[in-house]
């Protein structure tokens, strides 16, 4: 069984059109980490969010807007792009649910898309990365990243046994610098003018790594934090 | 340069001075989030009249680091 990306079959959306993603009362697919198996969907929940691999019927125009949006694109360092809800149909299916996935990150209330990851585990050196996009403007500085990716990265190397997990955003990508941060990633390297960016500058790019053990021990001393913070409050 | 430091941070935060302590730090504020840390960097890089280094925009993580970059130092 190669570990490549397999495509999924393409099913077609729903009523002809794009659908939106599950609504209240409607069970979100996938399968819990602890129960999930390789190239099944998988579904990760959390206190504000539902984190799952993404079906064909989650195809929204919100997605498909995000894309077009420079001020969301500039955060991944592409230009706005000309992709059609077809195409989005068709980048889905690149993710097989074993080394790549694609997760959509709803809002558990309502059901609403205001997100998704795409990770990668590279097995040949045990080496995963989660690249993200927040489309949703109004949850922008809300936490939702730190929230969402806690979830993954315990999925990484809880479930999967991922060796370690990288990040290399643009540095003028300041929020994005931040999560990681935040999340108590180190800083192995800046790559000076490493980047062209969408308007023709040559940027710096950052590389981040975060271990296991690393995570363990982030964890607790943020667990710690929190502990303390309330004893304060 | 203390006072003006955290100013700057107030207002990036979103907050009032009086709850920035002299001790305030990315760990002990909830403030402190992606947006409050990206507005930091753009008042600093507005005091300052240059581009903060990316190594400054994940160095910072508290008043002090503020004040050290307001004052040409080193962080930590």
């Amino acid at each position: 069984m190669s570990d490549k990306p397999q495509p999924q079959p393409l099913a077609a959306p729903a009523s002809g059109q794009a659908g939106r993603a599950a609504t209240t009362g409607t069970p979100h697919p996938g399968v819990p980490p602890a129960a999930w198996r390789p190239g099944q969907p998988l579904r990760l929940e959390t206190e504000h969010y539902i984190v799952r691999s993404m079906q064909h019927q989650d195809v929204c125009e919100d997605y498909l807007a995000w894309t077009k949006d420079e001020e969301i694109m500039s955060g991944v360092n592409s230009a706005p792009s000309n992709m059609s809800i077809e195409d989005l149909h068709k980048y889905i299916g690149r993710f097989n649910n074993k080394t790549s996935f694609h997760f959509g990150v709803f809002l558990k209330e309502t059901g609403r898309l205001i997100g998704f990851y795409s990770c990668y585990w590279e097995q040949r050196h045990n080496l995963a990365s989660t690249n993200v996009v927040i489309g949703d403007k109004a949850y922008w500085g809300k936490g939702a990243v730190l929230e969402t990716r806690d979830a993954i990265i315990d999925f990484l190397f809880d479930r999967l046994k991922v060796g370690k997990i990288w990040g290399n955003p643009m540095a003028r990508n300041v929020p994005s610098v931040f999560n990681y941060k935040a999340q108590g990633f180190r800083c192995e390297a800046v790559l000076k003018s490493h980047r062209i960016s969408p308007t023709g500058e040559r940027i710096d790019q950052f590389m981040f790594g975060l271990f296991p053990e690393e995570w363990a021990a982030h964890k607790a001393k943020r667990a710690a934090a929190r502990a303390a913070r309330r004893q304060g409050a | 340069m203390a006072d003006r430091a955290k100013a700057l941070l107030a207002t990036a935060l979103e907050i009032d001075e009086a709850a920035v302590p002299s001790d305030a730090s990315i760990a002990t504020l909830e403030a402190w989030d992606s947006l409050a840390h990206l507005r930091l960097v753009q008042a600093l890089e507005k005091e300052l009249g240059r581009e903060l280094p990316a190594e400054h925009i994940f160095a910072i993580a508290t008043l002090a680091d503020v004040v050290a970059v307001l004052e040409g130092r080193p962080i930590g």
